[in-house]
């Protein structure tokens, strides 16, 4: 997988995924659902993400629901997700939509709002590009690696013949 | 090793002789229970798995939109009933049938001690009291356990929680979760395991109260040990071929903790999130409420409607605030109903709902709007979850709720 350059947006702890995914998505139709993203705590923001921007978290991101928040991001243009730390069901429901969710301790502080990061993934740093500052992170499990870069868990069903006809 | 890391190496599809920290566990699961949010999940209602690894091993449930609240969602519910007859599911509950999956797993015996369940929602965590482990995977991995029957879990390491005495009078287990949360913080990524004498104090409603609410520390797993009250509990249930599991003599926790029982008192969550954010609610102040809930996984159960019904026998609520009533499931909803609990809040202006996650998630069955001050027993309090982001949530016991809705602000019982 190729390096992920993109423009930070930096986010608290806790960030969770009903501002990530608000409940009223579920019903709307698929191309206005990323719009909503923190429209509770940062109304606003999701109309000015551009594609392939790289989001800043703070401990524990993504914490809550089951819900396609992980999803809502990769649609909305985010390229990949790097946070104090993940949760454990966000990093899930990120892998099987095929997006990167990294952890690195110490990236909340080392990044700054609106300044281009580097993931490079084979040495497993990232680097900002205009403080130049960087952190180490510990890589994703081959496993999950391979899943991402399939585009997610359901390509990769799907070109084991494991998915049916559409309901 | 401890409860968790041998339930996951009973459940082992790879060769392994131990699970430990840091491991990633391979693993295949006994069940896997889909609800009706995947309707809403385009990826799956236009690509379901072909076939399920074992048709008697997938249940489907609807819980949180029941009844359909509009034309979108009624359709795409319809998509996914067409599930049950192409996949031979046995274990279908529809509308009227069944109830809250975490809720309802518990009264059909699903949750055998020392097994393994899958479940799209976030609150499969619900399952340790049963001594089994739950987790909430989301749709696409469901999809990709239907599929295959297997699932991997990144193995945290595990906090003893030790329990002692019992639940002082006008307390319940929702305080005494909110207690163990206020000395833990979050614990992503990790597990708990509760022990200690307290244990046997309490009820299954109690136990699933406390397992469930684990969800909102962030945890992986949350497990009960066995004993008489759950044996007996799986006895009645008609569930006698299980494999309970203990702890080794030399189970490593990365820390213990002790929790006095008798020592917590009413408990409120303040509004946006539970971590960091509980107090007594005897040093609240005054809150006035508009809208009073009692319902969910966590707490909608008979133990719930009981207290509920207690508090509001031959009184009337607060003539400012709305109370909405959800029972769990069909089986909470008919024993309420037997025991006179539903006519007694109905008297008291409560409104009774037929039993669905409904309120808990916004969905419908009580959605609350801008400046709206809530008190309620469900699970969790983000910012905008019930409804409208400019209303501020409170979670509390249902005792708490229904003191609240009768007053007309947040009151405990021991504040009285």
């Amino acid at each position: 997988m190729n390096n992920i350059t993109g423009k930070a947006w930096v986010f608290g702890d806790d960030i969770n995924t009903d501002l990530i995914y608000p409940q009223i998505c579920y019903t709307l139709p698929e191309a206005e659902k990323p719009f909503h993203a923190m429209e509770a705590n940062r109304p606003g923001w999701a109309t000015l993400v551009e594609a392939g921007d790289i989001i800043i978290g703070g401990k524990n991101f993504g914490t809550g629901s089951s819900r396609p928040a992980a999803d809502n991001l990769k649609k909305l243009g985010i390229s990949c997700i790097i946070a104090e730390s993940v949760n454990g069901l966000f990093l899930r429901n990120a892998v099987n939509t095929g997006i990167m969710a990294i952890e690195a301790s110490g990236v909340h502080d080392a990044v700054d709002e609106g300044d281009t990061i580097t993931v490079d993934l084979e040495n497993c740093k990232i680097t900002d590009m205009v403080n130049k500052r960087s952190v180490a992170f510990m890589g994703l499990p081959p496993f999950l690696m391979e899943i991402i870069e399939n585009g997610g868990i359901i390509n990769v069903l799907r070109a084991k013949g494991l998915l049916g006809k559409p309901l | 090793m401890n409860i968790v890391e041998k339930i996951l190496l009973n459940h082992s599809t790879e060769p392994v002789k131990t699970i430990s920290p840091g491991d990633i566990a391979t693993v295949g699961v006994d069940r896997a229970i889909i609800v009706d949010m995947a309707a809403l999940h385009p990826e799956f209602v236009d690509n379901p798995p072909l076939r399920p690894f074992d048709p008697d091993k997938v249940s489907l449930v609807f819980d949180h939109y029941v009844p359909a609240p509009s034309i979108e969602i009624a359709n795409r519910v319809n998509r996914l009933r067409k599930l049950v007859s192409r996949w031979g599911i046995r274990d279908f509950f529809d509308t009227g049938r069944g109830g809250i999956s975490h809720v309802l797993g518990g009264e059909l015996g699903w949750f055998k001690p020392g097994s393994l369940i899958a479940n799209t929602d976030s609150h499969t965590i619900a399952t340790g009291a049963f001594n089994t482990l739950g987790r909430g995977l989301g749709t696409p991995e469901l999809m990709n356990i239907i599929a295959t029957g297997k699932t991997w879990f990144m193995v945290g390491e595990t906090l003893k929680a030790e329990l002692s005495g019992s639940i002082r009078n006008g307390s319940s287990a929702k305080d005494v979760f909110f207690h163990i949360a206020s000395v833990t913080g979050d614990i992503p990524g990790k597990n708990i395991e509760f022990a200690g004498t307290g244990i046997k104090t309490l009820g299954m409603d109690e136990r699933s109260a406390i397992s469930t609410m684990c969800a909102e520390l962030s945890a992986e797993f949350a497990v009960f040990p066995v004993d008489d009250i759950l044996r007996n509990y799986m006895d009645s249930a008609g569930v006698g071929d299980y494999r309970a599991i203990a702890p080794d003599r030399d189970a490593e926790y990365f820390d213990e903790i002790h929790i006095d029982m008798e020592s917590v008192e009413p408990m409120v969550a303040m509004p946006d999130r539970i971590i960091n954010n509980v107090k007594p609610v005897s040093e609240l102040g005054r809150v006035n409420v508009d809208v009073a809930v009692v319902g969910s996984c966590a707490n909608g159960r008979l133990s719930d409607i009981r207290d509920v019904a207690e508090v509001l026998r031959g009184k009337k609520i607060n003539r400012n605030v709305r109370l909405t009533v959800t029972p769990a499931s069909r089986k909470v909803y008919m024993e309420a109903e037997r025991l006179g609990y539903l006519s007694t809040i109905i008297e008291a202006n409560g409104l009774v709902t037929n039993p669905t996650c409904g309120a808990c998630l916004g969905g419908h069955m009580g959605v609350v709007g801008d400046g709206d001050t809530v008190i309620s027993s469900t699970t969790r309090n983000f910012k905008g979850r019930m409804g409208s982001s400019r209303a501020s949530i409170y979670i509390a016991s249902a005792r708490t709720v229904a003191i609240s809705a009768l007053y007309g602000y947040i009151k405990g019982d021991l504040n009285e």
